[in-house]
């Protein structure tokens, strides 16, 4: 048969953004899967060499909008490796735990808009929103606004950490585990979540080492690889978790994969909560106008995000960064999106792109 | 405790809600209302081609009271489109999700195409390349349609003011009705928003049929975008 040529995007309510996807198709089997991205494109790497250094954060959290607080730790982190600022002890605990606590919520979001990718599962849209939603107040009440929230200074964080903060993340914990034990009956005994997800887009573990994915996409794969574990940061090295790591590649791995992780988290939170002292002293530095300064040299830093490996390389300046490359991990994990969609139904691209966790800010940059 | 029976419980009266276009007796009457109002300007409309396609917008100019009841109409039953483009999307679906639930209210069908849609809320900053595709769906849309800038960069650019790739506002290409500002805005305010553009549509808002429009509107073609 001849094959048919169908468009995408970029204003589709299945690609979480501004995707644009050619599709060939011969019949309901897809050939070949071209992707068209840049329509987010506005020149963050640019921006930020004009700004000075804590200017920056604002930039870096609007990257990946799911997961704000991670991609400003890490530029943070750069900055204060580039000044050689030390961090308190007791706001590494403290950014660990808000750190775990974003991946949950980040998380919790991809599973919510997968199952209503995947035939309207509006049940588990909703309850993942509802448990979100906890996790934001939480981080709201700790930083002051409730997405973009611009909280981690050099050396600490904004602000001291709320007076119950310790019994409210507990509270929340215990919360959190019961409410996760949930999902899974409603997606692992669902039929229409199984048939959609369960030997779909498997990726193997060569394929998935040599177009260099990483984050649950490459655990999932069959590969025990976390920068929380190959290169620790902060109290990582101290806390006991388990990398969840899966065989097939699949889209259910995936869903697996990250499930698991979401429960790691809560264990890491529970001991990092542990580590941390009642009376805490978080404050980092305040913003200045002419801050301290950064010595010539040029600063890489990497860090495990919710959606893979994070990268800043940073050759920095006295006050502002000379230059900024980022390495952002759903780029890379999109690349792989042609390889998987070889051969599926035309369905079925949707659900593996909707498994690949893609935020089109962080893509485009 | 006070003998007064609570304003919900009570029967309908024929006062008529202060500020309402409208008598509770026209409302509890409303379909019998509107044919009655049909019929009779289908006698006085001169109809020229079809009586099945007369435009309400010219039977609402005719008559007073049909142009309230179609403004009635229209305003109790907004549809937006389902129109992500960036971190302000994220607290869009936050507005559908169980927190806010605007179903409640009535404001929410998010429809995936744009023929089925009053108002498209721009949310997230809207590059050059991106330009003729919001353009394209706001001219699918079915009208009357609305817009609502969602968010600092789709009201004037935002933090990316300075970036060379970037529209700095929605106005200067779309007639824009409701600006809510934040970065993000909080769904809340996206509540607030959308009452506002209801009184708006309703015709309850001094000067109405206003929108804004940047001065430079053609800015972005002679720029070649």
């Amino acid at each position: 048969m001849a094959l048919v040529r169908i468009n995408v995007g970029p204003v589709h309510p299945s690609t979480h953004g501004v995707l644009r996807l050619v599709v060939d198709v011969d019949g309901d089997t897809v050939k070949n899967v071209e992707c068209h991205i840049g329509f987010l494109h506005r020149g963050v790497e640019k921006l930020c060499e004009t700004r000075m250094y804590m200017q920056n954060p604002s930039y870096m959290e609007k990257l990946d909008y799911i997961a704000p607080l991670s991609w400003d730790e890490m530029y943070v982190s750069a900055v204060e490796q580039a000044m050689g600022a030390e961090v308190k002890q007791d706001a590494q605990y403290a950014r660990m735990i808000l750190l775990e606590f974003q991946r949950i919520a980040s998380h919790l979001l991809w599973l919510g808009t997968l199952a209503n990718d995947l035939g309207q599962m509006f049940t588990a849209f909703m309850w993942a929103f509802r448990d979100r939603a906890k996790v934001i107040k939480l981080l709201e009440d700790v930083a002051g606004s409730r997405m973009f929230y611009v909280n981690v200074r050099i050396g600490g964080l904004y602000m001291p950490l709320p007076k119950d903060f310790k019994e409210r993340s507990y509270a929340l914990v215990d919360y959190l585990e019961g409410a996760l034990r949930e999902y899974p009956e409603v997606l692992d005994d669902n039929e229409v979540f199984m048939e959609r997800t369960r030997g779909v887009g498997a990726l193997s573990r060569e394929d998935a080492i040599n177009y260099g994915v990483s984050g649950p996409v490459l655990r999932a794969s069959g590969v025990a690889e976390d920068v929380r574990k190959s290169q620790p940061y902060y109290a990582y090295g101290k806390v006991n978790f388990e990398l969840p790591v899966m065989r097939k590649g699949d889209s259910f791995d995936r869903y697996r994969v990250r499930y698991e992780e979401m429960l790691q988290s809560l264990s890491i939170i529970r001991q990092t909560l542990a580590l941390l002292p009642d009376e805490s002293d978080v404050v980092g530095q305040p913003i200045k106008l002419i801050g301290q300064q950064a010595k010539p040299d040029t600063v890489i830093t990497r860090r495990e995000l919710p959606r893979g490996e994070g990268i800043v390389y940073m050759i920095p300046e006295k006050q502002r960064p000379y230059r900024i490359s980022l390495r952002s991990p759903t780029f890379i994990n999109l690349a792989v999106l042609q390889k998987l969609c070889e051969d599926v139904k035309f369905a079925d691209v949707f659900a593996i792109m909707g498994s690949l966790d893609l935020v089109l800010g962080e893509i485009d940059r | 405790m006070s003998d007064e029976t609570p304003p919900h419980r009570a029967g309908p009266s024929n006062a008529a809600v202060p500020g309402a276009p409208y008598t509770v007796e026209q409302f509890m009457n409303a379909e019998k209302e509107m044919t009655k109002l049909l019929g009779q300007s289908q006698k006085n409309y001169k109809v020229t081609v079809n009586a099945m396609f007369a435009k309400m917008s010219e039977i609402s100019k005719s008559m007073p009271l049909a142009r309230d009841t179609v403004r009635w109409a229209r305003m109790n039953s907004l549809w937006p489109l389902q129109f992500g483009l960036a971190c302000c999307a994220i607290e869009l679906m936050d507005f559908g999700a169980s927190r806010i639930d605007a179903e409640r209210k009535g404001y929410l069908l998010f429809r995936g195409t744009p023929r089925q849609c009053d108002v498209m809320i721009v949310a997230g900053w809207v590059t050059k390349s991106m330009v003729p595709r919001v353009k394209r769906l706001y001219l699918q849309m079915s009208e009357p349609r609305y817009v609502i800038a969602f968010g600092e960069c789709a009201t004037a650019g935002g933090p990316w003011w300075e970036s060379y790739n970037i529209m700095q506002g929605i106005d200067q290409v779309l007639p824009v009705d409701v600006y809510v500002c934040g970065c993000p805005p909080k769904p809340e305010n996206l509540f607030e928003g959308l009452m506002k553009l209801q009184g708006k549509v309703g015709g309850k808002v001094a000067g109405s049929t206003e929108r804004s429009v940047s001065e430079n509107l053609q800015r972005h073609e002679s720029e070649g975008v």
